[in-house]
């Protein structure tokens, strides 16, 4: 889909919303002169049925799916430009006309969750609902998390450190602790403990602030582990530790 | 995949030197042990070698001289680490470098293992621990690793001295390596154009060219010792040029390229299986560590001390005494004539042989015996870093941290190398570690003879003293943290060594060497004060000092006179002082209070003539001197202040 058939479905899908189908409203609810090099495309691949002699134009089923994340894209966009970015006037509907293009599915469930599942734009239209709306996430699931914010015995792939000192870097770096390593938390007070490449380290709270890594849940255990399975009893044990 | 050359066979004048690196805790001391013959300290933490120890040794017919060296992670750097080994490697060149490797932890040790292949000095490596990796389910392919870098690569339990004759042959034969990594062109160009200028050693030049690149304040140093102004100019030129062409930041490209190298290297030869064994060790560490029970822990680790150096060394004295020094003195008295000879040798007080001999080896060498034997099947389990976790609430309070903690903490194995292991601390760190070091921590001979000579009254004695030597301490700590100017504060970080279970004969033998040093060292200076003392007396020089200080240690201490004598001998040797103290007690010259306090002031007075050398060393000499006159000043004046405030709450009874 390029950029001017996506014009064509968010406005289709505005037909609808307003229960209008033909041509004419087409022609008045896009700015530009209608182009049916871009109708005929679209009813090419299966997205708009083309009724010449009602001289009607509608959505198919796979064009309503696509029109619907085009909309609630761009809906979400403006909702997103003008509540937390505090964008007015005319810039925050152009600024999200580039948005829409640019951004993935699981983003826009993001700033949907993160703007709490906005009902409606900015302009008073309906936010078409995603997967995340119905399930009512409450938190963002965000990729990158701050080590101090593990919990123990969570594990996770160092993306970054924010780390100034270049000493301390080259300290962290030599005892593995750098990108795409993979670390767990055992302790975390008064020091943190975490073990990285089959060594235990003990780092200070501040160190694990700088610490920035992909959250990993925690693999099953592999089937073909050597030696007696985690027993209830050591599952249970684990109340002390820290 | 690389080339290599046998390396001809030096038949130079001069000795061939090896130099034993590696990260900390590779079992360095353990190889070099077992190369020379000759015993340093090993335990299973980091720090334990702090200074560059030299041996010799003979392979295949050729001398060669060993170097121990402490732990370091890279060459390059800014941090003060391992300022010795580089300034070793750099300026000393020795011929074959022996690499300690921990294969547990194979990836951690690569980095340093890059460093030391662009050197293009021969090396070895030595996989060290290799039982401990089969037992973790992990299998290294030192083969393929040989070929990798091109070197022999040795698999060795320096714990068990197994390999090490394998690794004696690959010393006599080293190999060059060939360096293993091509960095971004820009950066090989500017390297090589800096070889080209003329003006870097003709050793190591690639590794110089590469450090400078980065803008190793070391190296430049390095470098600027031999080259001349206007090619220091050039090399700086080039440098910059580099730094202006190149896109990003130089330092990272070749970290993040030799990084990528390493888990290369790493994914290609180690393969792990999963194995659910050492679970009780790992359970145990984090218990250990634990902010609750690790204090039970604690305690209960000092009171079985406690027990076993009261009760066990407690008979093994009463033993010696009863059967050796006793009859010793009685027949020593019987054969030479009443007057100076009888005095001098066998006198109650200051003889020879009483105060001397049998003070050191009946009554001090017991107690040090039991103290050794646990202290030594601690540090072979590991467990005294962890106390570096538990502590951290109490450092972070004075204005502790980081490297800092681990400093302290050694200081209750020895002051001495506590001491000098604070080199690469911050200033005010650094300040604030070696005073409290020298002032409050008790040693492992000052702590396991307090037991003995407070366990002839209480635990609570015990517990009560070493309560409040924590709490000056502290003290003490928050003051300084007070009055030093804030310059902020390092970063705990600090590698946590695996737990294992201690080796008896590894424990045994640094025992052995524990006492042997401490009778080669400590018995000559007994005889000597016992001597000093005894011509002080004799003279009548010890009547009048003991009546000039009759007002501070009869008044202010309330201390009985003799205490004046055990304030000398604390001078020449703590342990001389604690073996009088305990024959003052015996002899009922002093009640529990009393003895308590002794305790506390002969802990906390003068710090040995070597921890003042080695405070003197880190700190500076006017204030390492200063510093010991401010420690035996305030405990004086503690201990005072501790005496009058009993009597105050009416608890001195004299």
């Amino acid at each position: 889909m390029n950029v001017g058939q996506d014009e064509y479905l968010e406005a289709l899908w505005c037909l609808r919303e307003q229960e209008k189908d033909t041509l004419a409203d087409l022609q008045t609810a896009l700015d530009d002169p209608l182009d049916h090099d871009i109708l005929a495309s679209l009813a090419a691949v299966g997205m708009a049925v083309f009724n010449r002699e009602t001289g009607t134009v509608t959505l198919s089923a796979q064009g309503l799916d696509h029109a619907r994340a085009l909309v609630r894209k761009h809906r979400l966009a403006e909702r997103l430009l003008h509540d937390v970015l505090g964008l007015r006037n005319q810039r925050f509907e152009s600024e999200a006309c580039t948005f829409e293009h640019l951004v993935a599915p699981n983003v826009v469930d993001g700033i949907c969750t993160l703007l709490g599942h906005p009902r409606e734009c900015p302009h008073g239209l309906p936010i078409p609902e995603g997967p995340c709306c119905t399930r009512n996430e409450h938190t963002v699931q965000s990729a990158v998390a701050h080590l101090s914010e593990f919990e123990l015995g969570e594990s996770g792939r160092i993306a970054y450190l924010n780390c100034r000192d270049d000493s301390l870097l080259h300290r962290l770096n030599g005892l593995q602790i750098k990108p795409g390593a993979k670390i767990k938390v055992h302790q975390k007070y008064p020091a943190w403990v975490v073990e990285c490449e089959g060594g235990m380290i003990a780092i200070d709270p501040r160190i694990a602030d700088s610490i920035c890594l992909w959250r990993q849940q925690t693999p099953p255990p592999p089937e073909h582990e050597i030696g007696p399975q985690e027993t209830e009893k050591s599952a249970k044990w684990r109340f002390w530790r820290p | 995949m690389t080339v290599t050359e046998p390396v001809k066979q030096s038949t130079q004048a001069g000795k061939k030197k090896v130099a034993i690196v590696g990260l900390p805790n590779t079992g360095k001391s353990l190889i070099y042990n077992h190369l020379t013959g000759d015993y340093t300290l090993v335990a299973n933490y980091m720090l334990t070698t702090v200074e560059p120890k030299r041996g010799k040794c003979q392979i295949h017919g050729c001398h060669m001289e060993v170097i121990d060296t402490p732990g370091l992670h890279c060459l390059s750097g800014h941090s003060t680490e391992g300022l010795s080994i580089r300034d070793l490697i750099f300026t000393e060149q020795p011929d074959v470098i022996v690499q300690c490797i921990d294969a547990n932890q194979l990836k951690q040790s690569l980095t340093l293992t890059v460093d030391l292949l662009e050197l293009g000095i021969p090396m070895v490596i030595s996989l060290n621990a290799i039982d401990e990796t089969a037992r973790r389910g992990i299998w290294i392919d030192s083969t393929t690793l040989s070929h990798t870098f091109g070197i022999p690569v040795i698999e060795t339990i320096a714990t068990q001295g197994r390999g090490i004759a394998e690794l004696k042959k690959a010393i006599a034969s080293p190999r060059i390596p060939v360096p293993p990594l091509r960095y971004p062109d820009a950066i090989e160009q500017a390297v090589s154009d800096l070889q080209g200028l003329g003006a870097l050693p003709t050793v190591h030049s690639r590794k110089i060219a590469l450090l400078l690149a980065i803008r190793d304040s070391f190296v430049e140093q390095h470098v600027a010792r031999v080259a001349s102004p206007e090619d220091i100019e050039r090399i700086k030129n080039r440098v910059d040029d580099l730094h202006l062409q190149f896109r990003g930041n130089v330092a990272t490209a070749i970290a993040s390229v030799r990084s990528r190298w390493v888990d290369e290297v790493a994914d290609g030869v180690v393969k792990r299986q999963k194995v659910r064994s050492g679970e009780f060790a790992k359970t145990f560490g984090h218990l250990c560590r634990h902010p609750i029970f690790g204090i039970p822990i604690l305690f209960l680790i000092l009171a079985t001390t406690y027990f076993l150096v009261v009760r066990v060394a407690g008979a093994m004295e009463d033993f010696l005494n009863g059967y050796i020094a006793n009859p010793c003195v009685r027949w020593v008295s019987a054969i030479t004539p009443r007057g100076f000879w009888r005095d001098l040798l066998a006198g109650p007080d200051y003889g020879l042989l009483t105060l001397g001999l049998f003070n050191a080896l009946c009554t001090v060498l017991p107690i040090l015996f039991v103290f050794f034997l646990i202290l030594g099947a601690l540090e072979d389990i590991g467990y005294i870093p962890s106390l570096c976790v538990l502590t951290k609430r109490v450092f972070d309070k004075i204005g502790l941290n980081g490297n800092a903690i681990m400093s302290v903490v050694l200081g209750f194995g020895c002051k001495t190398m506590a001491t000098l292991s604070t080199a690469g601390l911050p200033r005010r760190e650094k300040l604030i570690a070696v005073y409290l070091i020298a002032a409050y921590v008790p040693c492992s001979a000052q702590m396991g003879l307090s037991m003995g000579i407070l366990g002839r009254y209480s635990f609570w004695a015990l517990l009560a003293t070493y309560g409040t030597i924590f709490l000056m301490a502290v003290f003490a700590g928050l003051l300084l943290n007070r009055i030093l100017p804030d310059t902020g504060t390092g970063v705990l970080v600090q590698e946590l060594p695996a737990i294992r279970w201690p080796s008896p004969r590894a424990v045994i033998v640094k025992t052995c060497y524990r006492l042997y040093w401490f009778l080669r060292e400590a018995v000559p200076i007994f005889l000597g004060a016992a001597l000093v003392l005894f011509l002080a007396q004799w003279t009548g020089l010890l009547d009048t000092l003991k009546a000039a200080l009759r007002p501070l240690v009869v008044t202010w201490l309330g201390m009985p006179l003799d205490m004046v004598d055990a304030l000398i001998l604390c001078i020449a040797r703590h342990e001389a002082a604690a073996g009088l103290l305990i024959r003052m007690s015996d002899a009922g010259k002093l009640n529990v209070a009393q003895c308590g306090l002794a305790v506390l002031l002969t802990t906390v007075f003068i710090p040995c003539l070597a921890n003042i050398v080695a405070m003197c060393k880190r700190v500076g000499l006017k204030t390492g001197l200063l510093m010991t006159v401010a420690i035996s000043l305030s405990a004086f004046v503690l201990v005072g202040m501790f005496h009058w405030i009993l009597v105050f709450y009416g608890a001195w009874t004299t």
